[in-house]
């Protein structure tokens, strides 16, 4: 395992070496804040039986977090429960809006891995890795012609043109999984580092996963609570706190002050 | 606007797919399959003939034909705006997952319903040869006066999209003003010649007032009764509508990344 590490490492000074790539900046985050305040949904009802204003709850998950991402770095994001580090990657994937500060992806195709995105149960498996894939932002074309590469990948045999319905659990997570694997985009928002299957399978989805990680080309953001995960496969790793970044730096540092934190 | 157009030429071979496959999924889950697409506006329309055919005694010339086709077109209307309300709660796991267009959502839901209103007017045709209507020399209109319900419904739906995020009842309050415009749009009764000699005023006021009226007893002088439309009229709606919906796609832009904050 520390072997890979230090390959990720050696890559990283070969880009050194070639400085208009190393200093390419992937992902610029400048002073952003993210809220949910004010937009709750009310109901008629309720404010024709309350007509004083509710009380709004204001509740700050992001606060004022500047920092750049280079183009092939992976950046490791690290942070106790509702620390607003999810928040963060929905905001970089386009899912929320800041509402302040801004987030610049350099025109960098971006997504945020998450499996099984609109899956329907009653098409095959097929329909589903192009209405999946379509969704994440392919076009029909690109997805076709990675398709012999997603289902090779996910290892489903015929059943690939059955209804997903009569699946086990364990084949609709590798079919999700190998989509999401093989359709790539130059950044990608990780939120938890995903193996899925048996044993066997997780292995492979594993060693998938660090493969596309550690492509040189490709800028990566790892939301984790393994700090095992994140030794091994970062560059850098940020530690939020609150809303905040507390620190942010070299893995082994910023991850031990974080260990003796957590104590 | 150029930004709607467009998401709309991306994401349309997105929107048709999922279209199929919801209905592929519909058909899937029933025993009669598509048959219920033709059954459910056929049995729609017997109890609309036994209360007002039968038990009051309609007049209309070619009644059964007269309530299929208001029937088609109120329920393609009906779908749509009532389904809008909760569009977006609907389809949570892909809102809160990727970035997608919002209306793309509503698009494909239109399409749906599109796709069923087409059966029904296949079946509004064999009526109409087995009841010996004679061919109407404005029957192009059809297609002018079906594009403008489009747009109309597209445009009451986007902006009920966006309030049905945050008001969580609207659905009830949605439901029974479409009852209330149920009766006002004349699907069992000729607006012009039941209301038309006592309530002159009445009959104007709603037929000009309430598109879908406008647009079904358009659609029957024009299919039926070889009658020109009242073209003013339809233009003035498709004016309306195109502002409003301007005014729709507007506001579902500005608020798409709140709604993953709200639901």
């Amino acid at each position: 395992m520390s072997n890979n590490t230090d390959v990720i490492k050696k890559t990283e000074t070969d880009n050194s070496n070639n400085k208009s790539l190393s200093e390419e900046i992937a992902i610029e985050v400048k002073d952003l804040w993210i809220g949910y305040k004010d937009i709750q949904a009310y109901s008629i009802k309720k404010s024709l039986l309350k007509l004083k204003k509710a009380h709004v709850e204001e509740f700050q998950a992001v606060r004022g977090v500047s920092y750049t991402v280079r183009r092939g770095e992976i950046l490791g994001i690290i942070g106790k429960n509702g620390s607003g580090k999810s928040t963060m990657l929905k905001a970089l994937a386009g899912i929320f809006c800041a509402d302040k500060g801004s987030i610049d992806l350099k025109g960098n195709s971006v997504s945020l891995l998450s499996i099984g995105v609109g899956f329907q149960k009653e098409i095959t498996g097929r329909e589903n890795i192009l209405l999946s894939g379509m969704l994440l932002g392919f076009s029909e074309e690109e997805i076709r012609e990675k398709m012999p590469d997603i289902i090779e990948f996910a290892e489903l045999g015929k059943f690939i043109d059955k209804p997903v319905k009569t699946y086990s659990s364990g084949m609709y997570s590798k079919l999700a999984f190998s989509i999401t694997a093989v359709l790539q985009t130059e950044i990608m928002l990780i939120d938890e580092v995903l193996s899925v299957g048996d044993a066997k399978f997780k292995k492979k989805s594993y060693r998938k996963m660090k493969e596309l990680i550690s492509n040189k080309d490709r800028t990566v953001v790892i939301v984790s609570h393994n700090e095992q995960t994140l030794l091994e496969l970062c560059d850098r790793v940020m530690w939020m706190h609150d809303g905040e970044i507390k620190r942010i730096g070299d893995p082994k540092e910023v991850l031990e002050e974080y260990a003796e934190f957590m104590k | 606007m150029t930004r709607f157009w467009n998401d709309l030429k991306k994401y349309y071979k997105y929107e048709v797919r999922a279209a199929k496959s919801e209905l592929k999924t519909e058909v899937a889950n029933s025993y009669l399959n598509w048959i219920w697409w033709v059954l459910d506006p056929l049995f729609t329309m017997m109890i609309y003939y036994l209360i007002f055919g039968v038990v009051f005694k309609a007049k209309e010339e070619y009644f059964t034909t007269f309530l299929f086709i208001g029937q088609t077109m109120w329920a393609f209307f009906n779908k749509n705006v009532v389904q809008s309300v909760r569009m977006i709660k609907r389809n949570k796991s892909i809102v809160a997952r990727v970035y997608i267009p919002k209306f793309v959502l509503l698009v494909s839901n239109m399409m749906i319903n599109g796709f069923k209103m087409a059966i029904s007017w296949v079946i509004v045709v064999i009526m109409m040869i087995a009841t010996k209507v004679p061919l109407s020399s404005h029957l192009i209109c059809f297609i002018p006066i079906l594009l403008v319900m489009v747009l109309v419904t597209f445009a009451v739906s986007i902006n009920l999209m966006h309030f049905g995020v945050f008001i969580e009842d609207l659905g009830n309050v949605i439901n029974i003003a479409m009852k209330l415009l149920l009766y006002m749009t004349g699907i069992f009764y000729s607006i012009e010649t039941r209301l038309g000699p006592d309530h002159p005023l009445i009959a104007k006021i709603i037929l000009h007032g309430n598109p879908m009226a406008l647009l079904i007893t358009d659609m029957r002088n024009v299919v039926l009764y070889d009658k020109a439309p009242h073209w003013i009229w339809l233009l003035i709606w498709t004016v309306i509508s195109l502002i409003f919906s301007i005014i729709g796609i507007k506001t579902i832009y500005k608020n798409e990344n709140t709604y993953a904050k709200v639901i």
